[in-house]
């Protein structure tokens, strides 16, 4: 649960003359599903990646919770991000996918079991947690991108285009599947389209 | 018609593929005979089939020509070699793939650059070095020329391969919380593992028969590796024909098993996981 605050946030690229993002300020409240739309090349995903801290911030104040944000690293910030990609661990099972992040935090044994399955039970998963991403459909990755964020409990989630790679179908169906989960979490969502 | 067209074409490919088998293993075929033959049959006639085979040779050779010695000798200073490399290589290679830094073209090219020097012409300053620093006629030595000499190419392949991972997966894995050298060990390796084994079999292949500066750089009998184990046969006057090919054979069988171990490892690697 958190309230995410950008205030003047810029970047700017070395050798680059017009700033990739130009002082956006904008607060998302606690539990809010907030949308970012634009075309293509407007910032959207980089002003994203800041608040993930996988880019640096030229310039402004990104707040969490009240907390200044700008140096803490991405692994601090207690932030899940589902890119575009999915980028799931090609190596890893479904289930090494979604406890990669837990163990991290010192998870481990029978409690990381039990969130692993339960968060695999909410967005059905379960079926598939042994096997690798190579051997799913892109609406199953996309749900392991899904449940890799969701299993960490994070306080801001972030979502970068999650649903370009869907079919149609599909993707009016997660989209409302999405939305009933930020319902059900209560998270603070932002979700750039 | 059209089955005896395509029986044809098998025809002719198994040929082709049979031609090509006769070429490539030919020689092999030939050396592996004459490595059961003594020297004076071979000489009186070079293509005939053994009339007796002559095993011995190979007991013999393993234990009064010191091949035993050799073999281990080559073994130790081939994997410790090989390990150095992956490791070093994989490092290098992922920092120059994955992080933008000023200099990191600069680093590459230096790195790739020295491959342009042929052996020869640095043989004499790295010979000159290593008695410097006490690692004349060493295995310490020569596995850290054999490790600087294969890296440039180790790096070069490994870049390559990394570079084509895409970032979002170690950007999920920041995400996730692991550090940079967890990235590395995590992510990098076991993803990129199918390049990493082509490297090993390369540079395997290479440093079990790299004779130059093991030549220059060796000059114990008990430290000797098994290319220069074999060139003792080669006398002023006399050629020990027979020995020679028992040799190679004993320097080339654990290269095929490597490789046949290896070479399924890597078409699995190949073809499991695709990144998306």
């Amino acid at each position: 649960m958190a309230i995410v605050q950008l205030k003047q946030l810029s970047k700017y690229y070395s050798g680059q003359s017009e700033p990739a993002v130009d002082a956006v300020s904008l607060t998302v409240d606690d539990g809010e599903f907030m949308v970012l739309l634009g075309p293509s090349g407007c910032g959207k995903s980089t002003t994203l990646r800041m608040v993930a801290g996988l880019e640096n911030i030229s310039a402004g104040e990104l707040l969490i919770d009240d907390v200044l944000m700008n140096k803490i690293p991405a692994k601090d910030r207690d932030i899940a991000m589902v890119f575009q990609s999915y980028a799931l661990y090609p190596h890893m099972t479904v289930r090494d996918n979604m406890a990669f992040g837990l163990r991290r935090r010192g998870i481990k044994g029978a409690e990381l079991e039990r969130r692993v399955r339960a968060t695999a039970e909410t967005i059905g998963l379960t079926p598939y947690l042994d096997r690798k991403p190579h051997a799913l459909s892109g609406g199953q990755r996309q749900r392991v991108a899904l449940g890799r964020a969701i299993v960490r409990n994070p306080k801001v989630f972030l979502l970068d285009e999650p649903l370009s790679n869907l079919d149609a179908a599909l993707r009016v169906s997660t989209r409302s599947e999405l939305v009933k989960q930020q319902r059900n979490l209560g998270t603070t969502m932002i979700y750039v389209t | 018609m059209l089955i005896t067209r395509q029986m044809i074409s098998q025809t002719l490919l198994l040929l082709g593929l049979s031609l090509y088998t006769a070429y490539a293993a030919g020689p092999f075929v030939w050396t592996a005979l004459m490595s059961v033959r003594t020297t004076s049959e071979i000489s009186a006639d070079p293509y005939a089939w053994p009339e007796t085979w002559h095993w011995s040779k190979y007991l013999d050779a393993w234990y009064s020509s010191n091949y035993a010695a050799y073999f281990w000798n080559s073994t130790i200073v081939v994997v410790v070699s090989v390990i150095l490399l992956s490791v070093i290589g994989a490092l290098a290679a992922h920092c120059l793939a994955r992080y933008r830094f000023r200099g990191n073209r600069l680093v590459y090219f230096v790195i790739f650059s020295t491959i342009i020097f042929p052996p020869q012409i640095t043989i004499i300053a790295l010979f000159q070095v290593l008695v410097e620093y006490g690692l004349f006629n060493s295995h310490i030595g020569l596995i850290l020329v054999y490790v600087s000499i294969q890296l440039p190419l180790t790096v070069f392949l490994l870049e390559g391969f990394f570079a084509r991972l895409p970032q979002d997966l170690f950007d999920a894995a920041r995400m996730d919380g692991y550090s940079d050298l967890e990235i590395f060990w995590r992510i990098t390796v076991p993803v990129g593992m199918p390049a990493i084994i082509t490297t090993m079999i390369l540079n395997t292949i290479h440093l079990w028969n790299e004779f130059l500066y093991a030549v220059v750089l060796i000059t114990d009998d008990d430290k000797r590796t098994l290319p220069l184990g074999i060139q003792k046969f080669m006398g002023d006057r006399l050629e020990d024909t027979g020995m020679i090919a028992t040799g190679m054979m004993i320097a080339v069988i654990p290269i095929i098993i490597i490789y046949a171990v290896f070479s399924e490892k890597l078409i699995q690697g190949m073809t499991a996981g695709a990144v998306k």
